[in-house]
């Protein structure tokens, strides 16, 4: 353990941080942008995608910036390496 | 130059609905940042012809601290129900329970009498999984003319099922919030903005209706040269709505007004003063004015429009737009809020202030600096939450002296002390300037374990660490060593009355309570009188029932009448009326007690709750109860560190009531398993001749007392005594020795009148033996006769009571000045904390006395409470 002194968050482990795309109406500009720092973004047509590597905690946070920015929420997609569909392995960390 | 632009028009279709849904129970508006939710309160609230009192609650951004929430709650219902007189705005407490905190706004909202709307808007920002979860409770639990609305971003947990299928749900959602497209032009109206139809349409088909949105837009189209051409680029462009239009309305300001808005947005609230301070330029006030006049987004917090905020959308992209143009600038504008919150004396925004600079040493010097000021402040979550903020790579052993402090709060007493156990090892490193500091906290943390623990050497110790005078060289420095010191008083008057039970006790708790009420610390006076009330249980039950009664007076006109505070009164009430022999009244002090207990305060309040109990279970000859009330007041007399006062009392009264349930060889085996010093006591040996007497050995009892009659044994107090003379008057009387029965009853009665006890009477099962006296003594015929109805069953107090009143008697304006008697207020000062003239206070004083039947202050408290007339006194 390191030596620091909070208590860490009970419950399941955290699971590995999985690849998440985030589409948004709308294009976003550089300051709403940078709400989102670990998140790259692409403008698909009218819309805005974010993609970026997020575990558990951080996904949620950036879906309440999303809802605090009041910015229109299309989708939420996990993307896997081979495309298919996740939850079918141990996500356990070593 | 902004022109004026009303804020609000009248959107007359959603105020009907809004009214439709308000005739429910509770209404619930969930929708999106920027939807009109808090603009459509104002408009609801400020109408011609709302008769509703409205008790309105903005949750603050990011709420952690429940105790803040509930305050800030009740605050607003006592402000709607225009209840005036409390000592300014409710008190946080060290010691914070949310069920009693619920029951005491509960009680306030039936008080007000009649309609009110509980309003609470931003619910989201509620980030306290507790508080929602007895918000619930107060939802489900409002009074008939109560009603509720709520206005959230995103739906909540708050498990309201049952009110939906009874039909007193309503909802309004985004959809219902959208500006329609006559709305909009409505809107473009009122502004003066000169649009064709055509481009009004545009204009809301491209907003959909998002009331930020149109308001956004309005601000740039009131005055500008060509609307139409706006709105075409306006909806020719793919960025968000809320980006572009807020980008279009900076770009229209003036650049000091740019540069202000940009750097006071990492703000939570922002007045003139703190702007000039961050933009490094004068007037700032002026500025701040005209903005909060000419749109919604910037908004007065007060009535004297001293402080603002910006709407939380708004607020937000400018802090983000501020970090992405002037990054570099941001840490040293953080830095200066927090300069400047250090010197208005605000530590908590300093301190978050300099989290968000970056500055974590600095902030976490600040957190532990202040952190024993914070926590007499009531404002522990806040730390915590503070304390959770540090990233977890870092290491400031600080720190641990303000995880201490939590956990003690808590009542993990073990944690705490190995927290304290680092910080201890940090401060003996530290820089000579701030040791002294750190020691003393350290210290003060140390006194308050030992307390707990009853632990009475560790908490000598410490005081004699903290007596030593301080040498401040600031003013703050000072007002520590005062709240250290008083602290150390009641801590340390407290272990003295809870294990030796010394005049020593009763010296500090007195000193205590005046240097308290000196320095302003109402909750640490409350505390030491609360303390002095248990301390008196030697002294006659008048004096004590005095002090109770003063304690708990003053607790309430804090607003802590049920607060775990005031419970060593409460209790020691009880107590006394049980030993009075009112035993009815004595277990509705007792359960008062109880609910006032729900937080662990440690094993030794939970003991005398224990042993209160126990007596009135023996008292009503509920032996088995009893006994298992005596023992878990043993259990946790055994876990106490240090001797109690009480430890004999308790263990003989377990032994007693064990041989009474017909268990005397177990009795007798735990008698022979205790050691010499404790058998010796006059209790123990009391029980000792209970045993026998359920032995059928009454030669053996009378042996066993020998000692206690004749005064050599030692004894907490005379009630020991009494008991004594009992005990061997039933021995006697099952010897045949009437004439020796009726001697040592007659003495009995004789110690007992001072007191008017009546408890060992009953405890002992004296009901023949007192029968079996002669009537004719004069000295103690009234005591006698008093004592046998207790024992035939009926209370003295309920002889004495004249029939029930009816409660709607008194007028609401009695009512009002019935809740001031409890308080030590006189008269002219009730009148002037109700502005009323103080002829009127006293006939409605005089006619309070008469509909209660009763001729002095403290009867009709009493009588009050037994008619569950005071707010305080009300179960729930």
């Amino acid at each position: 353990m390191r030596g620091h002194l909070t208590t860490p968050d009970h419950g399941v482990m955290d699971p590995a941080p999985a690849l998440y795309m985030i589409r948004i109406n709308g294009h976003l500009g550089a300051t709403v942008l940078s709400a989102f720092p670990a998140m790259a973004p692409q403008q698909h047509g009218g819309h805005t995608v974010l993609t970026g590597l997020l575990d558990r905690s951080a996904l949620y946070g950036v879906l309440a910036e999303i809802e605090a920015l009041g910015l229109d929420l299309l989708e939420v997609r996990q993307l896997t390496p081979d495309g298919k569909s996740p939850g079918s392995g141990d996500s356990r960390s070593p | 130059m902004a022109h004026a632009t009303p804020r609000l028009i009248d959107r007359a279709d959603l105020l009907a609905a809004l009214d439709r849904a308000a005739a429910r129970k509770v209404t619930i508006i969930s929708a999106p940042a920027g939807s009109g939710k808090t603009s459509l309160l104002r408009a609801w609230a400020g109408r011609q012809g709302q008769r509703r009192r409205l008790a309105l609650l903005q949750v603050q951004r990011n709420q952690q601290d429940a105790q803040q929430f509930w305050l800030a709650l009740l605050d607003a219902v006592r402000h709607a129900s225009a209840t005036t007189g409390r000592a300014g705005p409710s008190a946080a407490t060290p010691d914070f329970y949310a069920p009693a905190m619920v029951d005491r706004v509960l009680s306030e909202l039936d008080d007000a009498r009649g309609d009110i709307t509980v309003v609470i808007d931003d619910l989201h920002e509620l980030n306290s999984p507790e508080a929602l979860a007895q918000l619930t409770r107060l939802l489900m639990n409002l009074p008939p003319p109560v009603h509720a609305i709520l206005t959230t971003r995103h739906d909540l947990r708050l498990g309201l099922h049952q009110l939906r299928l009874a039909g007193e749900l309503a909802e309004i959602r985004a959809a219902d919030l959208r500006f329609t497209g006559r709305e909009t032009r409505v809107l473009l109206d009122a502004s003066g903005i000169a649009l064709s139809e055509a481009g009004a349409a545009q204009l809301h088909q491209r907003t959909e209706g998002w009331a930020a949105g149109l308001r956004l837009a309005a601000i740039s189209l009131a005055g500008h040269p060509d609307p139409e051409r706006f709105v075409t680029e306006f909806s020719g462009s793919d960025r968000t709505v809320a980006e572009y239009l807020i980008a279009e309305m900076l770009d229209r300001q003036p650049a000091d007004v740019q540069d202000l808005l940009l750097r006071t947005s990492l703000l939570d609230r922002v007045n003139g003063e703190l702007a000039d301070l961050l933009t490094g330029r004068p007037a700032s006030e002026r500025i701040l004015l005209e903005l909060a006049d000419a749109n919604a987004f910037v908004v007065p917090l007060d009535p004297e429009h001293t402080w603002f905020r910006y709407h939380h959308l708004f607020g937000d992209l400018l802090r983000l737009e501020l970090r992405r143009t002037l990054p570099e600038q941001v840490p040293a504008l953080h830095r200066r809020a927090a300069g400047w919150f250090i010197r208005q004396g605000q530590v908590v925004d300093a301190i978050r202030h300099t989290q968000a600079a970056g500055d974590w040493p600095d902030a976490a010097r600040l957190l532990a600096d202040h952190s024993f000021g914070l926590t007499l402040d009531g404002q522990a979550q806040t730390m915590q939450a503070l304390v959770q903020a540090f990233p977890p790579g870092q290491d400031h052993p600080e720190l641990a002296l303000v995880r201490a402090g939590g956990d003690l709060v808590l009542g993990r007493l073990d944690q705490a002390a190995a927290h304290l156990a680092v910080a201890e090892t940090y401060a003996a490193t530290a820089p000579p300037d701030r040791q002294r500091r750190l020691q003393v906290a350290i210290a003060s943390l140390k006194l308050s374990l030992a307390r707990r623990r009853g632990h009475l050497a560790g908490v000598v110790e410490q005081v004699r660490f903290l007596a030593s005078p301080v040498t401040g060289r600031s003013d703050e420095d000072i007002a520590l060593g005062s709240d250290l010191r008083a602290v150390a008083l009641m801590n340390l008057g407290t272990v003295e009355a809870w294990t030796l039970g010394l005049p020593d006790a009763e010296r500090h708790l007195q000193e205590g309570a005046v240097l308290a009420r000196e320095i302003g610390r109402p909750y640490l006076e409350v505390g030491c009188l609360a303390q002095l009330a248990f301390a008196s249980k030697i002294h006659p039950f008048a004096m004590t029932q005095r002090r109770c009664r003063e304690a708990i007076a003053l607790a309430e006109r804090y607003g802590w009448g049920t607060e775990p505070v005031i419970a060593p009164a409460l209790m020691t009430l009880a107590s006394t009326m049980v030993w009075t022999g009112e035993f009815d009244e004595g277990e509705r002090w007792l359960r008062r007690a109880a609910r006032a207990l729900q937080t662990d305060t440690g094993p030794d309040i939970g003991l005398l709750m224990h042993i209160v109990s126990g007596m009135l279970h023996a008292c009503r000859g509920c032996h088995h109860e009893a006994f298992e009330e005596f023992s878990a007041a043993e259990y946790l007399r055994s876990r106490l560190a240090g001797s109690h006062a009480l430890a004999s009392q308790v263990t003989g009264w377990m032994l007693a009531a064990q041989a009474r349930l017909g268990r005397p060889g177990e009795a007798r085996a735990a008698l022979a398993a205790l050691d010499d010093e404790r058998a010796g006591s006059g209790e123990i040996r009391n029980a000792c001749a209970v045993i026998c007497l359920a032995e059928g050995d009454p030669a053996g009892a009378l042996g066993a007392v020998q000692h206690v009659l004749d005064g050599t044994a030692p004894s907490i107090g005379y009630v020991t005594v009494v008991e004594v003379h009992l005990l061997a008057g039933l021995a006697h009387r099952e010897l045949g020795d009437q004439r020796a029965a009726n001697q040592v009853a007659e003495r009995a009665l004789a110690l007992a009148e001072s007191d008017r006890l009546v408890l060992p009477f009953a405890m002992t099962g004296s009901r023949e033996l007192l029968e079996a006296l002669p009537r004719h003594e004069a000295a103690h015929a009234a005591l006698l006769a008093d004592i046998l109805d207790v024992l035939h069953g009926s209370s003295p107090a309920a002889e004495r009571q004249p029939p029930p009143l009816d409660a709607e008697e008194l007028s609401p304006g009695e009512l009002r000045v019935l809740r001031y008697l409890p308080t030590n207020l006189s008269r002219p000062e009730i009148a002037g904390e109700l502005s009323v003239s103080v002829n009127t206070v006293s006939t409605q004083v005089r006619s309070i006395y008469a509909k209660l039947q009763v001729r002095d202050r403290s009867s009709a408290v009493q009588r009050a409470r037994e008619l569950r007339l005071l707010a305080a006194g009300r179960p729930r």
